[in-house]
Formats: C-alpha cells, sequence, structure tokens
C-alpha cells in the first residue's frame, strides 16, 4: 500500500555539503544589511535622482543658440524672474517677436507657428520641480545677487536644458548658511560667465555687509 | 572545511551585488529624459495648480486664467493717456509722465541693453547681433531695424517712442506685454539720451571741456 511505503523510506536529511553553506550564509546576512543601506543611500539620493534630467522638449529650443551665441540676455525671454518667484517661460509672442521673419518656414519651429495661430500655449516640459510643499522665490535670490548660474549652470551652453543641481534641502541649505563665495553684484546676475580676480569669498562679505542680506534657516522660510 | 564551490559562489555573489552600483553611477552621469521616481510621493505633486501648469477644464488648457475681455481690474484702469498711451489731449506726448534723473536713466538703459541692443544694438544704429545674424542667413523676410539716429526717428516724439515699444511699429514686434509701464519710458528716456549722444555738437560741451574733447 502506498502509505506503508512512505512511512518506510528515510526522512528526509539535509545532505553533508550544506554544512559546507553555513559560513557562507553567514557572510552574506551578515554584509546584507550593510549592503542595503549604502544601495539605498546611493540609489536614492538626490545626486542620484535628480541631476541630468534632460526631458524632451516640443521644440527642440537651443539656449546654447539664443543666450550663448545670439547673447540674449535671460529677461529678454524669462521677463518675470527678477520680480516675481516664478521664471516664466516666454510665451509663444516672445518667439513669434523675431521668428515671424527670422528661419520663417523652419520645420523646428512649426509648432510654435501653430501655437501663435490658435492661441493654445506650447507644452514645453518642466525640468526644475521643487515638491509643491517647498516655497521658492526666484526675485528674492535675484536681487540678493545669486547669479542663475549657481543653480541652473551654464545654460547658455547647452542645446537642451538639463538639471545640474540636486535641488534637495540640504543643497538649499548649504548656501543659506554660508552664502558669500557665491553672491556677486546684483546687476550682474544674468551673466553666466562673469568672473573675478577679487575673491569671491571676501567680496561676498562685503555684498552681505553693504546690502544685508541673511538668508534664513528657519523652517518656516521655505516651508510655509 | 571550506568548499572551493563555496568561495566561487560567494566571489559571484560580490561581482553581481557590484551591478546595481554601476547602475547608479550610469544614472548619477547621464542625462535622461525620463522624469525621476517618487519612491516615497510625500506631497510633491499637490491637487493644485502652480504658475503655467495645465488645466484641461479650460479650453485653452491654461491654469493661469488670462482675464476676461473687456473688464478691468480694480485698481488697474488705466486712465492716465499720457502714462499709458504717450499721448497728450489727441497728439504724441513731447515729455515725460514721470520725473527723469540719473537712476531712471540707468535703469532705462539696463532695460535697453536687454530687450533693444539684440537688434538695434547697443549704440542705436540698428547693427545688434541678431540683426547681423538675420543678414547672415539671408532671411529674405527681415526687415533691417531702423538706425535710432535718423532724422526721421530723432524728430519722433517721446509719446510716439514709447508707443513703439508698447505696441511694435509695423515690423518691429510689440513689447508691452513684458516690460513694465515705467520701464517702457525709462527706455524712451535713455533712447532719447542716445540719440543726443550720438549727435553731439562741440557747442553742446561745456567751454571748460572742450578743449579736452577737441584734443581726441
Ligand atoms: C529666446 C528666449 C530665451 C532666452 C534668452 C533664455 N531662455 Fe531659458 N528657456 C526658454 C524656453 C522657451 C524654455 C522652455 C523650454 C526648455 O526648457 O528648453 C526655457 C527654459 C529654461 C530653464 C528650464 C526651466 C524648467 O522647466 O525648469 C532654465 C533653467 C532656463 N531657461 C534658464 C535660462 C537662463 C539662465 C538664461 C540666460 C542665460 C535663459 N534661460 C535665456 C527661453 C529662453
Ligand atoms: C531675438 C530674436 C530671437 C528670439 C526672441 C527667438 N529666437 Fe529662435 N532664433 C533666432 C535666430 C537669429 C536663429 C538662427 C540662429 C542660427 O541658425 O544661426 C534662431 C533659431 C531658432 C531655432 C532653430 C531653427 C532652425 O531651423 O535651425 C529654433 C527651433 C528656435 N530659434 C526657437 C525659438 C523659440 C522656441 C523661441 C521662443 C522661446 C525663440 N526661438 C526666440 C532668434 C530668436
Ligand atoms: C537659488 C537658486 C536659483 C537661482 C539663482 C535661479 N534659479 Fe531658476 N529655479 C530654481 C529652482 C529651485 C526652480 C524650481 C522652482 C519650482 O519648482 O517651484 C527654478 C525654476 C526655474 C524655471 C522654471 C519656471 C519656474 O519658475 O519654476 C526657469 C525658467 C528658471 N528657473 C530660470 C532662471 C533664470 C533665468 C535665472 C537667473 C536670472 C534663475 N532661474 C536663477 C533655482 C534658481
Ligand atoms: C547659492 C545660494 C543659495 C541657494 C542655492 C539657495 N538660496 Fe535661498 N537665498 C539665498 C540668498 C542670498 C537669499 C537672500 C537673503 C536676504 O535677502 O537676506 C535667499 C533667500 C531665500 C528665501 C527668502 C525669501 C523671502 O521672502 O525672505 C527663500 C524662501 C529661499 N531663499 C528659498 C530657497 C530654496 C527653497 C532653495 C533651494 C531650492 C534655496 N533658497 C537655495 C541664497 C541661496
Ligand atoms: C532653504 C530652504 C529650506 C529650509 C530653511 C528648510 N527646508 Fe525642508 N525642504 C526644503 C526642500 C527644497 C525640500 C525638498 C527636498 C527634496 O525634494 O528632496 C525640503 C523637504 C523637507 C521635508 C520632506 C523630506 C522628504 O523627503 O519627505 C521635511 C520633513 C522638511 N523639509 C522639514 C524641514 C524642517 C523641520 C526645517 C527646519 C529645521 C526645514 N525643512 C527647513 C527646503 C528647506
Ligand atoms: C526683434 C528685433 C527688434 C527689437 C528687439 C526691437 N526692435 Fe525696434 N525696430 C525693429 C525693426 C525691424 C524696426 C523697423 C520696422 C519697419 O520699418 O518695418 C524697428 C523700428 C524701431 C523704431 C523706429 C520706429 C519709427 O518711428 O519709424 C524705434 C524708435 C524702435 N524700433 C525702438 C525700439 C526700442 C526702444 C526697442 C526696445 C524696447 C526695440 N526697438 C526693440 C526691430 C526690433
Amino acid at each position: 500500500m502506498s502509505t506503508d511505503n512512505k512511512s518506510t523510506e528515510t526522512p528526509f536529511v539535509f545532505p553533508k555539503w550544506v554544512d559546507d553553506l553555513r559560513p557562507l550564509v553567514g557572510i552574506v546576512l551578515g554584509l546584507a544589511p550593510v549592503y542595503i543601506i549604502v544601495l539605498v543611500w546611493f540609489g536614492l539620493s538626490p545626486k542620484t535622482q535628480n541631476i541630468g534630467y534632460s526631458p524632451e522638449q516640443p521644440v527642440p529650443f537651443s539656449h546654447a543658440v539664443h543666450a550663448g551665441e545670439l547673447g540674449l540676455d535671460c529677461r529678454y525671454c524669462h521677463n518675470t524672474v527678477e520680480i516675481s518667484a516664478h521664471a516664466a517661460v516666454p510665451p509663444t509672442a516672445t518667439c513669434m517677436g523675431c521668428h515671424t521673419a527670422i528661419k520663417a518656414t523652419s520645420e523646428k519651429l512649426e509648432p510654435v507657428r501653430a501655437s501663435s495661430e490658435s492661441g493654445m500655449p506650447v507644452r514645453w516640459i518642466r525640468v526644475h520641480d521643487l515638491p509643491d510643499y517647498v516655497y521658492f522665490d526666484h526675485s528674492a535670490h535675484l536681487t540678493a545677487g545669486v547669479s542663475c548660474v549657481e543653480c541652473h549652470g551654464r545654460v547658455d551652453r547647452m542645446e537642451r536644458v538639463h538639471q545640474v543641481s540636486e535641488l534637495s534641502m540640504g543643497w538649499c541649505l548649504d548656501c543659506h548658511r554660508n552664502p558669500a563665495p557665491r553672491l556677486r553684484p546684483a546687476e550682474l546676475v544674468t551673466r553666466l560667465d562673469w568672473a573675478t580676480e577679487e575673491d569671491r569669498e571676501a567680496l561676498g562679505a562685503r555684498l552681505m555687509e553693504e546690502n544685508n542680506i541673511n538668508p534664513r534657516t528657519d523652517c518656516s522660510t521655505c516651508h510655509r | 572545511m571550506v568548499r572551493k564551490w563555496t568561495i566561487w559562489i560567494l566571489i559571484s555573489l560580490g561581482v553581481l551585488s557590484l551591478l546595481p552600483f554601476a547602475l547608479i553611477a550610469r544614472a548619477r552621469t547621464a542625462r535622461t529624459a525620463e522624469p525621476r521616481i517618487h519612491v516615497f510621493p510625500d506631497m510633491d505633486n499637490q491637487g493644485r495648480y502652480k504658475s503655467q501648469q495645465v488645466n484641461r477644464l479650460f479650453a485653452d488648457t491654461r491654469a493661469m486664467r488670462p482675464p476676461v475681455e473687456g473688464t478691468v481690474a480694480r485698481g488697474q484702469l488705466q486712465e492716465d493717456d499720457h502714462l499709458y498711451r504717450g499721448v497728450r489731449s489727441g497728439e504724441w506726448a513731447a515729455g515725460f509722465p514721470m520725473k527723469i534723473d540719473r537712476e531712471v536713466m540707468e535703469r532705462g538703459r539696463e532695460r535697453y541693453d536687454i530687450h533693444c541692443s539684440p537688434c538695434h544694438g547697443l549704440a542705436g544704429y540698428g547693427d545688434g547681433i541678431v540683426a547681423r545674424r538675420a543678414d547672415a542667413l539671408q532671411e529674405g523676410t527681415w526687415v533691417q531695424p531702423s538706425s535710432l539716429h535718423t532724422d526721421l526717428v530723432r524728430s519722433r516724439p517721446s509719446g510716439h517712442i514709447f508707443n513703439t515699444i508698447t505696441n511694435g511699429i509695423r515690423n518691429m514686434p510689440p513689447y508691452g506685454f513684458r516690460v513694465s509701464v515705467e520701464d517702457r519710458w525709462a527706455v524712451t528716456a535713455y533712447v532719447t539720451a542716445l540719440q543726443l549722444s550720438q549727435n553731439a555738437a562741440i557747442e553742446d560741451v561745456p567751454e571748460q571741456q572742450r578743449a579736452n574733447v577737441q584734443e581726441q
């Protein structure tokens, strides 16, 4: 009978070589927590997640051409950047000021012309995006003399905008605690290639003194 | 005794465990067109609209609503013809609706350099970098920006220049929608100063300094 047969079988016994696995399992289990912590640390860090994001835009608009070669000031297009929290991405009319006459039939500009005709905005894809619970204000930084380049990098050399800063809380605070080496006279904020012989630290310290610049670090500055 | 194959397993596990780090290292250096993954969504994206976002409730998909046509916001009734339109008793105004001091002039220069110099050039001769590029590209549709130092443009009253900036003229695009009223007047003042500077006669120089200028 089948049941009898089973009971007479020898019970399952771990083969001998399993013993040899024991040190192996020990090593793996011992290292696993460290490994997982390090992996999550690096994998989820804003340096990994945020930097380098560069979405494909509906129009292959090049800052390298417009802001670099042609030397247009950032404020020609991002005209609200000095006066409001939000740096407006330019409306179609700004592009059409030149592009009704320059490259007027270019295929690359087709979406811009279509938008101009229909009144529907061009769907630019956002690159930089802080979480909605963070309050950020461009005008406060520009009037204090923090240049675009400190946060956005050399946009005037980018064919397609990509994110160069982490935009993490630690990154904001690093500067709020010690802004001096990253300050400059406020009228030069859009000159991304600006450099000076003077020691930036000393210059910054003087500007902070003169203009009473004191970035706050209490939570309600950015979370309100 | 540790057997050889357990060592091999250890080594291959070790190598495999480096693979995620290689991927992370690549993610750190490469650009990506994919948006980040929100492992913990927290309240990163809340149910509200920020500036310039898309809202499909409206036909034009703008979350920021343009003012309804024909309406005027409180305090925005632009009654002052001189200030807002550059017109005084039906004619282009000759003067300025505000005091022009050094500060306004500096502001005007800054705004001129930002908004006008790409086409008209820093000195106003219509030789800005965009104009030169358009020439080089032989754009048939491009109209040369006017020199601001022709007799015609110099004879324009300031109200006319203000209006040119606000609404554009012939082939020049309008700037009213993105340069504030005060800034437009500041630019007008600076343009007037530019015109004077480029057409100065020696009689305009104070007597004590004439010798100085003539030497150079
Ligand atoms: C000719 C108009 C123009 C000029 C001049 C210009 N930009 Fe832009 N900028 C745009 C447009 C259009 C976009 C949206 C498309 C894109 O992201 O490429 C944009 C996007 C950006 C973004 C990314 C915004 C986001 O979605 O997060 C940054 C940052 C930026 N610009 C910075 C600058 C800086 C710095 C300068 C000056 C050196 C500058 N821009 C000059 C038109 C302009
Ligand atoms: C001040 C004038 C000016 C403004 C404003 C401007 N552009 Fe341009 N753009 C140019 C010039 C000049 C060129 C040609 C550069 C070249 O090829 O040497 C150009 C080239 C381009 C091209 C490449 C066209 C092709 O076929 O090679 C694209 C795309 C473009 N612009 C998009 C835009 C968009 C989008 C905007 C609005 C945000 C804009 N431009 C605003 C002057 C301007
Ligand atoms: C102190 C850092 C900092 C400086 C300086 C700075 N930006 Fe930004 N910028 C940001 C951050 C952070 C965001 C994302 C804002 C958000 O998500 O709300 C942003 C977003 C933008 C955007 C997208 C629209 C928006 O406002 O969200 C544009 C365009 C832009 N910046 C242009 C500029 C230009 C042009 C300058 C220089 C004149 C500049 N920025 C200077 C940090 C900075
Ligand atoms: C490169 C330096 C720098 C970086 C990076 C920076 N800030 Fe600032 N921030 C400043 C300075 C300088 C001021 C001006 C302080 C003053 O005027 O006294 C300021 C002021 C502010 C203010 C105060 C505005 C007000 O109304 O008082 C806010 C809010 C703010 N920053 C948020 C942020 C956030 C959020 C980030 C990160 C996304 C950030 N900042 C990154 C330098 C920086
Ligand atoms: C200079 C601006 C600034 C100040 C000051 C600041 N924060 Fe933040 N905080 C940020 C930014 C930016 C983020 C978003 C970080 C990200 O997206 O990785 C953030 C995120 C957070 C988060 C969410 C973290 C997460 O990943 O879910 C918490 C919680 C927080 N902050 C608490 C605080 C507290 C508590 C203080 C005061 C001690 C404070 N913050 C002060 C800018 C600031
Ligand atoms: C995109 C290039 C462009 C920009 C930027 C531009 N203009 Fe012009 N402007 C022109 C062109 C083109 C004409 C000639 C129009 C025609 O004859 O069809 C012109 C003509 C003029 C005239 C002469 C009008 C007349 O009375 O006949 C004045 C004055 C003037 N512009 C002032 C300005 C000022 C001030 C600014 C800055 C706010 C400015 N322009 C920016 C292209 C430009």
